[in-house]
């Protein structure tokens, strides 16, 4: 179990590398949420809203020189808020993420919450509304929301292979799955199909530990699951090495083939890289406009 | 027991459950390994998939051998096992007689000797046999204890320095017959004797007889021999058999009195012979310090070879009264003399004052009557010393007044005027022959020959002291010889001359006896009966059977002709004799001694002592076991997959790295060491093994990398302590170096590996920390160690440092260059010849590179050390000077640094306004 406070702070640490980011709305205009700010023009440009006095904590590079050097004050441009995006994060908390095959590796399931806490505070940073999938917690903006974000990620669910939760989205609302995907998948189609049934377009992120990947056992083996609800007795562990890696391969597919359909992005992350690798890569595929391929 | 195949079991019936390995296998077979449970979120992956094989994963067939093998060997081990089982003896329980030779033939071997023994009382005392021993060297009557008691007395057993003879075996055979019957093993020595066969006969009569042998040649030394100039030195050995080269060694005192071996000298068996000889060459001072020879790995009596005045030639000083003239040679009064101690001394010649500081053993005064003061003084200290003077009279002393009336202290006796002459042509009478010597003469027991006549001598005054100092008289009483002692040395008086002019004697072969006699000479062949005949020579040192030489304590004396004739036996053990000024060594070996190996009749066994104790090997075969047990450990875990976990590996990784040589430790430690000092610049001192001293450089060099931190672009790490001995100087760009007295000098390695340093561009700063009081001259001990310590260094030239030079300027213009004291000069290496100051540059274009030593004595490292918090760690001077001095030590130290590192680039700077000027126009 790990503490909201250590979690923020690492998931805090994560983000602060990052600019903010601001998430493009792909459907600007139809139904979807006003920001904090309006669709209301200055007349200049796209993005420019207005330029105001460089206030204390205001950091040097947001400082437009072109305004300031006209004269003695140092002026910050701020860009319009154009369209707040609502991002819904599922981070699968099932046992199986509860696993690692080194001591040296963090479980799937710490690297999981803290890509879904860093992703959720880049967000906000850049004023979009986190929440997460369900009921449990509707997307909102502002600092309090990672506090909420980081205590409900931390809550364990019992159940060997948790579903994806596909209730209550948000239409054309984006989406973000992290998971192992061990379970069935069927849960996943359902979520998914549903998902683009009202627009809502995400990413799948397939965390997987090394030894997922490798299938690194020999001799007589009875594998559990990490719930210990199904279990499987082999006599030569190396000897399903072919067949695993075909069957995991295949599952791969399957995930492409349904994010293809479906119009998400699939990526795979795994817990020896760095959490970074996985966090700009999360970055870029939210950032990506539609139909863009990263 | 049981044996089988060489080895024997205590407990043969456990052997039978081998018989159940072959069940053992099947049930071994046919159970698989335990399965491993693994938590694995893929196992959802895994449902369904049947394995291809659907036989179990049986053990292997190896495992199981392994197995197998433990298993067999735990039941071999416990079966009690034992290698060597000693075969049966018969079940005799009748009284056994052990018969030792104990000659000196066995001592060499004696150790395994006993062992073998030891080893046989104890089988005869695990059959509670009766033990008896009878030593043929030392016979008495056995006497039959058990095992044990002689167990305890067996370290008691020597063997004697002679080898059983008749007599001996006589008194062996009659002890033997007072007993009962028993049976008898007989330790050989490997020597035959005489009477052998026949005791062996009468211990066969009584019950059975084993022998037991060793297989070892036995080695001995014949008496040493001076002849032509060399040492001539002779071994024997029993058997011939191959070709062996052996070490003849010379031990004696050397002239620190320190026993030791003098020379040594190879000596080759050729194949099947039983000779070696050798010849050694030393100088008489080497060769008169020998005390024995012994061949090298022998520890007997007889390889050990006593030497005595054989070896040793006197230093004899002849001196006449007359030059002698060409052509009168046969009428010289030194001639005969000459002649007859030529073969066996060395002979001096010259002035009295010549020979004297050459220390003779001897000084043979010819027909000299009267000496200089000058002369006669330190002849007397000479003699009082030890020396001998032998005088002859002769027409010179007949003539003279000496000891006239009083006696002269040189001469044995008072003299009456004139001499006498008789049977001559103007006198009556016969020539005079001599008188048979006296029992307290030193000549007693010499034949005289019957031509030996006395027709002129010079006659002793009647003196109350006259009869003991007489050694040899005429017919008519009147002395021939005389003899005084004084101090340690004696004079003997010849009253007659030393050529034949006044009697015959010089001519016979008496003279030259008695002159052996009187050890005037010494003989070089070993001394015959004939010329022992009479004397009586008491053992000075005698050998022990192993060989070494023991005083010999109140051992009574041995008739001379029985020391040389008589066998060598308890009454007259081997040994260093002596006999007034002579010495005669008895050797175990003479020279026509030949050794005869013992032959045994067909009837008896021979064994040789190398035993083979039982050794028991049950504890070895178990230990197998284990380890193949361990072994099936690893085998189990690597089929299971178990071996090679993360964690595991890293253990077994580890384990390996803990068994490596330490050598990977100390290239670790030296690689560390190299990080270290490389990763940043370091500034290091040198230890100089004073710790206080050593703690104050360090502090010092901290405050000075501190400083040079804060203010410069050096951005230097922790300095470093350095071990000139050991580690690596390139690393470090300064070395400082403070001076203590006492500190020890570097090795030459280290010097080396200084200069090398200094070479390739290091500098070190000496600091003397005295306060250059004493200018870098000798008068202070701090002057005086710098001086040793940078003698083997490679200094240039030096001078004070110059007001122009680069070290003022690389960072901080500086004038002086304070530590804790304000010294004077501080020395660089001087500047060249030709620099000189070019018209408009303020400074000279000085030295090229960096200087390689910076001398000086401020103590600086007390001025820059520093606490761990930062703060000073010495108070410098008072008050705000003080901190002044300090921050200029600190100037001194940051631009020392500087130039260290940049060289003369501060040099090149100071060219620019000259540059700029140029290019300008």
């Amino acid at each position: 179990m790990i503490q909201p406070l250590t979690l923020r702070a690492r998931a805090e640490e994560q983000a602060e590398r990052l600019p903010a980011l601001l998430a493009r709305a792909e459907h600007l205009a139809g139904a979807v949420l006003l920001g904090a700010h309006g669709r209301r023009r200055a007349g200049m440009g796209d993005d420019f809203w207005q330029y105001r006095p460089a206030q204390l904590g205001d950091s040097r590079r947001m400082v437009d020189h072109r305004r300031s050097a006209m004269g003695d004050n140092e002026y910050v441009r701020e860009r319009e808020w154009q369209i707040a995006q609502s991002v819904m994060l599922w981070v699968d908390q099932g046992a199986s993420m509860r696993f690692t095959s080194d001591k040296g590796l963090p479980e799937k399931i710490d690297r999981a919450r803290v890509l879904g806490l860093a992703l959720s505070i880049l967000l906000v940073r850049g004023g979009e509304r986190v929440g997460l999938t369900g009921t449990a917690l509707p997307p909102r903006s502002g600092r309090p929301q990672i506090d909420r974000l980081a205590a409900l990620l931390n809550e364990d669910d019992a159940a060997d292979y948790a579903p994806p939760e596909h209730r209550a989205m948000v239409p054309h609302a984006r989406a973000v799955f992290i998971s192992d995907f061990m379970g069935d998948l069927s849960g996943v189609q359902t979520a998914l199909t549903k998902a683009a049934d009202r627009g809502v377009r995400g990413v799948l992120c397939h965390l997987l530990d090394p030894s997922e990947e490798a299938f690194p056992f020999s001799g007589r083996t009875i594998f559990e699951s990490v719930g210990g609800t199904i279990s499987h007795e082999t006599l030569k562990a190396n000897d399903l090495k072919g067949r695993y890696l075909e069957r995991l391969a295949a599952r791969k597919a399957e995930l492409q083939d349904l994010c293809a359909l479906t119009g998400w992005r699939y990526g795979l992350h795994h817990t020896d890289a760095t959490a970074q690798t996985g966090l700009l890569w999360l970055y870029g595929a939210l950032d990506t406009r539609s139909g863009v391929a990263a | 027991m049981m044996v089988l195949g060489g080895i024997g079991f205590t407990a043969p019936w456990i052997l039978a459950a081998l018989a159940a390995l072959p069940i053992l296998w099947l049930i071994l077979r046919a159970v698989p390994p335990a399965p491993i449970r693994r938590r694995f979120p893929g196992v959802a992956l895994l449902l369904g998939l049947t394995d291809d094989e659907t036989v179990s994963d049986r053990t292997p067939w190896w495992l199981l051998l392994l197995r197998m093998l433990a298993v067999a060997a735990i039941i071999l081990g416990l079966a009690g096992p034992v290698l060597n089982p000693e075969a049966e003896q018969a079940e005799s329980s009748g009284p056994l007689l052990f018969v030792l030779d104990g000659s000196w033939a066995g001592a060499t071997r004696w150790p395994q000797q006993t062992e073998a023994i030891s080893a046989q009382l104890t089988r005869a005392g695990r059959l509670s046999r009766p033990v008896g021993f009878l030593v043929l060297t030392k016979p008495e009557t056995p006497v039959f204890q058990s095992a044990d008691v002689w167990r305890n007395r067996l370290a008691g057993i020597r063997p004697a320095p002679w080898q059983p003879t008749e007599a001996t075996l006589g008194r062996a055979a009659e002890a033997v017959g007072q007993i009962g019957d028993f049976d008898t093993l007989w330790f050989s020595d490997g020597l035959a004797y005489e009477g052998r066969e026949a005791f062996l006969t009468a211990l066969q009569s009584r019950g059975t007889v084993e022998a037991y042998q060793t297989a070892a040649n036995v080695l001995a030394m014949t008496p040493p021999q001076y002849d032509s100039g060399a040492i001539q030195l002779r071994a024997l050995r029993v058997a011939g058999g191959e070709a062996r080269e052996i070490t003849i060694q010379a031990q004696g005192r050397d002239p620190a009195g320190n026993a030791r071996i003098l020379a040594s000298v190879p000596a080759t068996f050729d194949a099947g012979t039983t000779e070696a000889e050798a010849a050694l060459s030393l100088p008489s001072e080497l060769r008169a310090r020998i005390a024995r020879f012994d061949i090298a790995g022998q520890r007997s009596a007889g390889a050990t070879a006593l030497t005595d005045d054989g070896l040793q030639r006197r230093e004899v000083a002849l001196i006449s009264s007359r030059e002698s003239r060409e052509g009168l040679e046969l009428l010289s009064p030194l001639h005969y003399i000459e002649q007859a101690l030529a073969p066996t001394a060395d002979l001096i010649k010259g002035g009295l004052d010549d020979v004297i500081p050459a220390n003779p053993d001897v000084i043979v005064l010819a027909d000299v009557a009267t000496l200089s003061e000058a002369e006669s003084a330190p002849l007397a200290e000479w003699i009082e010393n030890g020396g001998m003077l032998v005088r002859f009279a002769g027409p010179r002393v007949a003539a003279s007044d000496i000891s006239r009336i009083d006696e002269a202290p040189l001469m044995p006796v008072r003299l009456r005027a004139g001499g006498r002459s008789v049977g001559g042509a103007m006198s009556w009478g016969e020539p005079k022959s001599l008188a048979p010597f006296n029992d307290t003469s030193p000549f007693f027991g010499l034949a005289i020959p019957d031509d030996v006549t006395v027709s002129a001598q010079v006659m002793a005054q009647p003196d109350p002291t006259l009869a003991s100092r007489v050694i040899a008289s005429l017919s008519d009483g009147t002395p021939l010889v005389t003899r005084k002692a004084i101090g340690q040395g004696q004079v003997v008086l010849f009253h007659v001359t030393a050529t034949a002019e006044w009697s015959t004697l010089p001519l016979s072969g008496l003279f030259v006896e008695m002159m052996e006699r009187l050890a005037v000479s010494s003989a070089t062949a070993s001394a015959d009966a004939q010329s022992l005949e009479g004397t009586t020579w008491t053992p000075l040192r005698v050998l022990d059977g192993f060989g070494t030489l023991e005083d010999a304590g109140t051992l009574p004396g041995v008739d001379g002709v029985a020391l040389v004739t008589a066998d060598t036996g308890p009454l007259m053990p081997p040994g260093v004799y002596g006999s007034g000024e002579r010495r005669l060594a008895r050797n175990v070996v003479s020279a026509d001694t030949i050794l005869t190996p013992v032959t045994w009749p067909a009837g008896v066994p021979v064994r040789g002592l190398a035993v083979a104790p039982e050794q028991p090997i049950a504890g070895w075969l178990l230990s197998l076991a284990v380890l193949i047990l361990m072994a099936d450990v690893v085998a189990s875990l690597s089929l299971s997959g178990r071996l090679l976990s993360r964690s595991n590996a890293a253990l077994v990784i580890a384990v390996i790295a803990f068994t490596l040589p330490v050598d990977v430790r100390a290239q670790d430690a030296e690689e560390e060491f190299a990080l270290n000092a490389t990763s940043e610049i370091v500034l290091a001192h040198v230890i100089t093994g004073d710790q206080q001293l050593d703690e104050t450089a360090f502090a010092g060099l901290q405050g000075l990398s501190d400083t040079l931190f804060f203010r410069t672009s050096v951005e230097p790490a922790m300095p470093m302590s350095i071990d000139l001995e050991n580690d690596e100087l390139a690393f470090f760009p300064i070395l400082y170096w403070p001076v203590t007295p006492n500190q020890p000098r570097p090795s030459d390695e280290a010097y080396a590996k200084l200069n090398d340093y200094l070479r390739t561009g290091g500098l070190i700063l000496f600091d003397t920390r005295d306060a250059d009081i004493a200018n870098f001259g000798a008068s202070s001990p701090n002057g005086r160690k710098l001086q040793e310590l940078a003698a083997p260094l490679d200094i240039p030239p030096l001078e004070p440092l110059p007001a122009d030079h680069v070290l003022t300027r690389t960072f901080y213009l500086l004038s002086d260059f304070p530590g804790r004291h304000i010294g004077r000069d501080v020395w660089v290496e001087a500047a060249p010849p030709d620099a000189e100051q070019i018209e408009g540059m303020p400074f000279r274009n000085l030295n090229d590179g960096v200087t390689p030593v910076v001398i000086g004595g401020n103590d600086w490292a007390s001025a820059w050390a520093v606490t761990n918090n930062g703060a000073p760690l010495l108070p410098i001077g008072r008050g705000f000077s003080g901190e002044r001095q300090r921050e200029l030590a600190y100037r001194f130290g940051v631009n020392l640094v500087m130039h260290v590192l940049t060289g003369n680039y501060k040099s090149d700077q100071v060219h620019v306004p000259a540059l700029l000027d140029r290019l300008g126009q």
